[in-house]
């Protein structure tokens, strides 16, 4: 308990030293809001509209954990099949990196006009989309990245190609998994509120931040954006935690 | 038992004239294994030894079916190398104890037997049976990376044992081990031996190894890889006096000597160790 105190304090300490100077620098410079808005002007705007801020950062998150699972699961599916049929692999590789060299997020007015734009499909799109790219490559190089000796012990015990995918490549592909989820679930959160300020339902956050900007009310803008940072870090937190739970041996040095 | 004996129900490997030639016919030729004949008996310990490159790792592999001779007969327990695999007549031990670290220290040894499909009660009992003889049982739920590496390489050992197949290869399983911990698993693999009666190819390149394991020494030589000498070793019964011995000594210089290569009398070496 006393190590983990030790790790937490310095960016406690970190925090509220920026946060006191940042104050201080506002109030005594007499800076305006729309350049840049006091902590206290935001969080006076944050905890005044608890309610508001929970229920869009909820339709956000909504958003994002749609198209975290189902671009996960995708880029799951590709990547083992890509690990067990050359050709998939072969049609893959190149679209996989064509497709992170697309701006994505730019797509979604053309996708606003394809589905329906009252509805969270096209942000969901996007956000799949941009979720894919990290599991697939990550998951990919786990199914492949086999120690020899271990496919070699796994032949000579006659193990079935089936048996060496169950027991032994996706058991090894587990810890790649969930570096790319830390990378990925953040990023969903990013898209689905970025997706947002290209129209359709005002509701999440990305909508909010940018009429409020609109309206002048930049402590709101800002309140929103905090109510951003932790949605991601909610995201983020969770896959931290999944990790523990279902690959303990994760992070710990590997045996020869 | 002559080198060309043929294959009986006492034979626990038998090689005959077995070449393993790599990108055969093309510009990167490289002749790994060059007509190797090699009978090991049941219940015989008998090590490899050669320089980088001499085909012992070959040869051990081609035993395992992991990888087919280019020409020859092989076979393991009177079964092609192939058909011996499938049957499981062997277990296997690597350089690198090659545990899943996924896996505790009991379902690393279970693995073997649940690709046999055997039961859950049945393989965790088998799997605590092989712990004990390899004196783990305290670590039957710790994580692989947990133990030093002598303990993972026992726990590598104990999963090579699980079917308990009449033959182990192993492929420098102590090559990665400090002196101390080495000549204790020795001692310990002697002990295995002695408890189950297996027949065990070792693939080595450390002398003074070869030696204290071996009942037949097989001295292999590099382009093309190939046997050159097998050097007889008849040390009794392993005690912590053996190291110090004067046969043990004999052994070693005999084993050096064909290593160096003395194409005028190799007999004379063999005889040499015969006497003593």
């Amino acid at each position: 308990m006393a190590h983990r105190l030790r790790a937490v304090w310095p960016p406690l300490l970190f925090a509220a030293v920026f946060l006191g100077l940042w104050q201080l620098l506002v109030v005594s410079r007499d800076i305006k809001p729309y350049l840049l808005p006091a902590p206290s002007l935001i969080w006076q705007n944050f905890s005044g509209e608890l309610g508001l801020m929970s229920s869009t950062a909820l339709y956000t998150a909504t958003t994002a954990l749609l198209g975290l699972v189902l671009g996960t699961l995708v880029g799951l599916v590709l990547a083992l099949l890509a690990q067990r049929f050359i050709v998939v692999n072969h049609l893959m590789t190149p679209l996989a990196a064509g497709l992170a060299a697309v701006p994505i997020v730019a797509l979604t007015p053309i996708l606003n006009n394809m589905f329906d734009i009252t509805s969270r499909t096209p942000r969901v799109l996007v956000t799949m989309i941009i979720v894919f790219f990290p599991v697939y490559v990550n998951v990919m190089r786990g199914l492949v990245q086999v120690q020899p000796v271990q496919l070699e012990l796994m032949r000579s015990m006659n193990a079935a190609p089936g048996t060496v995918v169950r027991l032994l490549r996706i058991p090894n592909a587990i810890p790649f998994f969930f570096t790319a989820m830390k990378v990925a679930a953040p990023l969903s959160v990013i898209a689905a509120l970025v997706s947002e300020y290209f129209g359709g339902p005002q509701l999440g956050l990305g909508s909010r931040i940018a009429s409020a900007a609109a309206n002048t009310a930049y402590g709101r803008a800002w309140a929103y954006v905090v109510a951003a940072i932790i949605t991601g870090l909610v995201f983020y937190l969770a896959v931290l935690a999944a990790e523990r739970l279902a690959a303990p041996w994760t992070g710990r040095s590997r045996s020869t | 038992m002559t080198a060309t004996a043929p294959a009986t129900a006492r034979s626990a490997v038998h090689a005959e004239g077995v070449w393993k030639i790599f990108n055969e016919g093309q510009p990167g030729e490289v002749t790994a294994l060059q007509d190797v004949t090699l009978d090991v008996a049941e219940g015989e310990f008998v090590s490899l030894i050669g320089p980088s490159g001499c085909g012992k790792s070959t040869l051990l592999r081609v035993i395992a079916d992991l990888t087919h001779a280019t020409r020859g007969d092989m076979q393991v327990a009177g079964l092609s190398a192939a058909q011996a695999r499938q049957e499981q007549k062997y277990g296997m031990a690597f350089q690198q104890a090659a545990l899943f670290d996924w896996r505790t220290v009991r379902r690393n040894v279970e693995l073997p037997l649940e690709l046999q499909g055997w039961d859950k009660a049945r393989r965790s009992a088998r799997a605590m049976e092989l712990l004990e003889m390899v004196q783990l049982a305290d670590f039957a739920d710790h994580r692989p990376w947990e133990l030093s590496g002598g303990m993972q390489q026992r726990v590598a050992i104990a999963r090579s044992l699980a079917v308990d197949p009449p033959l182990l290869l192993m492929d420098e399983p102590f090559g990665a081990l400090d002196e101390m911990t080495r000549e204790r698993m020795q001692n310990e693999l002697l002990r295995i031996r002695r408890e189950t009666g297996k027949s065990i190819i070792f693939v080595t390149h450390s002398i003074p190894e070869a030696v204290y394991l071996s009942d037949r020494v097989v001295v292999m030589s590099p382009r093309p890889g190939r046997i050159t000498e097998i050097v007889p070793i008849s040390l009794g019964e392993r005690t912590e006096d053996t190291r110090e011995a004067e046969e043990f000594y004999a052994g070693v210089t005999a084993v050096r000597e064909a290593l160096r290569g003395h194409p005028h009398d190799g007999s004379s070496v063999r005889a040499r160790v015969g006497e003593v």
